[in-house]
């Protein structure tokens, strides 16, 4: 397998160009599936590396449970610098591994806690709650899902923006958006340098939505007032998280992105632009990605299976 | 049933089921017609229930604020402050501040602003005359696949 089986651990670099770029030069729709789908495989590839990596570290251990015949030196030489990378792939793995399930854990517990919350509530596709402080999500469920209004939030608002609000939410549960925003989370886990692909679908999704909802009240800026008058309902947060380098916030780019005309939708950019060429980076590094890692899995079964005494 | 306070850690498959039992003795309290003890709640909620029970329901509605109770002689009477949507009012706000991991499970409209942010946003807005827009988007979602 060679210096193939290293590469999917940094092929998920190509994918930062994209993920800059597509927040603002894609339609949101095709930058959230775009960029959730190569980190669902730039993860898989990578994590899969880390468990063939693994495998030869863990055979050069004392008193492992594998087959003598797998720490042979033939097998140690398929994978260049064995010693060391076999042995950090141990924690590596271990380490993504329980990431991954304590992200999924929680991400489970939330959603239980958000339906045990309204459990004995009429099964209606919005439900008001009569709280004051200002609120609205959407909460996928196995059907169909509902939106969770606060009245705090209602009020704040006008009847159109109101619309603006459930289109909104309607559209993130029409769309499914959680599973990719549960695919980027635990790809970011997978492997750190997938952080920026799960800023960005984050923000991708809200965009989605916010196309979606003006489309269906029929008026980019009334999504626009419903978005800045909500945001403004919120006391600022006094630490900001990154002071000054971040720029604009997320909120601030979502108004200013809908007092623009709409974005075209393509399916897929054209080469010679800067995210054009930048999507096809990342679809190259997907696709070497994937090669190397079913390349080296191949390699390493072939070699494994020689040296296994039948 | 075991007494499970209202914000144990594990995951509990019954979670869901007792937030609808709580939300049925809220319902039935609702319908008294003054403070009443616990045995008055038991006999209306249709038998199965041991009295044990409804005291831990209701003991756990009182620490999430939906229902009060006084003293009368030697036990309480209950009175129920909340309707259902007010009590899923008051279980949902735990669930959001208690989930600081929540963000990809439910997507929020809207995020926390910083302070450069609210500046951002109020010039966006405030550039935005009050007119009516007919700026109404030039393709369909639908057109795209």
């Amino acid at each position: 397998m060679g210096l193939f089986v290293f590469l999917p651990l940094v092929l998920p670099l190509t994918a930062w160009p994209v993920a800059r770029l597509a927040e603002s030069r894609l339609h949101p729709r095709t930058a959230t599936r775009l960029l959730s789908a190569g980190a669902g495989v730039l993860a898989v590839c990578s994590t899969l590396c880390l468990g063939l990596l693994m495998i030869v570290g863990t055979a050069q251990l004392p008193g492992n449970p594998l087959p003598d015949a797998w720490s042979d030196p033939e097998v140690r030489a398929a994978l260049p610098y064995d010693e060391v990378a076999g042995r950090a792939a141990i924690p590596a793995l271990l380490a993504v591994l329980v990431s991954c399930g304590v992200a999924a854990w929680r991400q489970l517990r939330a959603r239980r806690r958000a339906e045990a919350a309204l459990a004995g509530l009429p099964e209606t596709s919005v439900t008001v709650l009569p709280d004051g402080t200002p609120y609205a999500y959407a909460l996928p469920g196995r059907r169909r899902g509902r939106a969770v209004v606060s009245t705090g939030m209602l009020t704040a608002l006008t009847s159109r923006e109101r619309r603006a609000l459930f289109a909104h939410e309607r559209a993130h549960l029409a769309g499914r958006h959680h599973r990719h925003l549960t695919t980027v989370h635990l790809a970011a886990r997978a492997n750190p340098f997938l952080r920026p692909l799960r800023t960005a679908v984050a923000y991708t999704a809200e965009r989605w939505a916010d196309e979606e909802a003006a489309a269906a009240v029929g008026s980019r800026r009334c999504v626009a007032r419903a978005i800045g008058t909500a945001a403004l309902l919120a006391p600022p947060t006094t630490t900001p998280l990154l002071p000054a380098v971040t720029g604009a916030g997320p909120v601030p780019r979502r108004v200013a992105a809908l007092l623009r005309p709409a974005p075209q939708s393509r399916t897929w950019p054209p080469l010679f632009t800067a995210v054009g060429l930048a999507a096809w980076t990342a679809a190259f590094g997907t696709t070497a990605s994937a090669l190397s890692s079913a390349n080296s899995a191949v390699a390493l079964f072939l070699t494994l299976r020689a040296a296994t005494p039948m | 049933m075991k007494d499970r306070s209202g914000d144990g850690t594990g995951p509990s498959p019954s979670r869901r089921g007792q937030g609808k039992l709580e939300a049925h003795v809220l319902s039935v309290l609702k319908g008294a017609p003054e403070p009443v003890p616990v045995a008055w709640v038991q006999e209306r909620l249709g038998g199965d229930l041991a009295y044990t029970t409804v005291i831990t329901i209701l003991t756990r509605l009182h620490g999430k604020g939906a229902v009060e109770r006084e003293r009368a002689g030697r036990s309480f009477v209950w009175t129920a402050v909340a309707d259902e949507a007010g009590l899923a009012a008051l279980r949902m706000r735990k669930v959001l501040d208690a989930e600081a991991d929540r963000q990809a499970v439910l997507a929020s409209f809207v995020t926390a602003l910083s302070e450069n942010d609210e500046r951002l946003l109020r010039e966006l807005l405030a550039a935005e005359p009050e007119s009516p827009d007919l700026s109404a988007p030039p393709s369909s979602p639908e057109e795209d696949r």
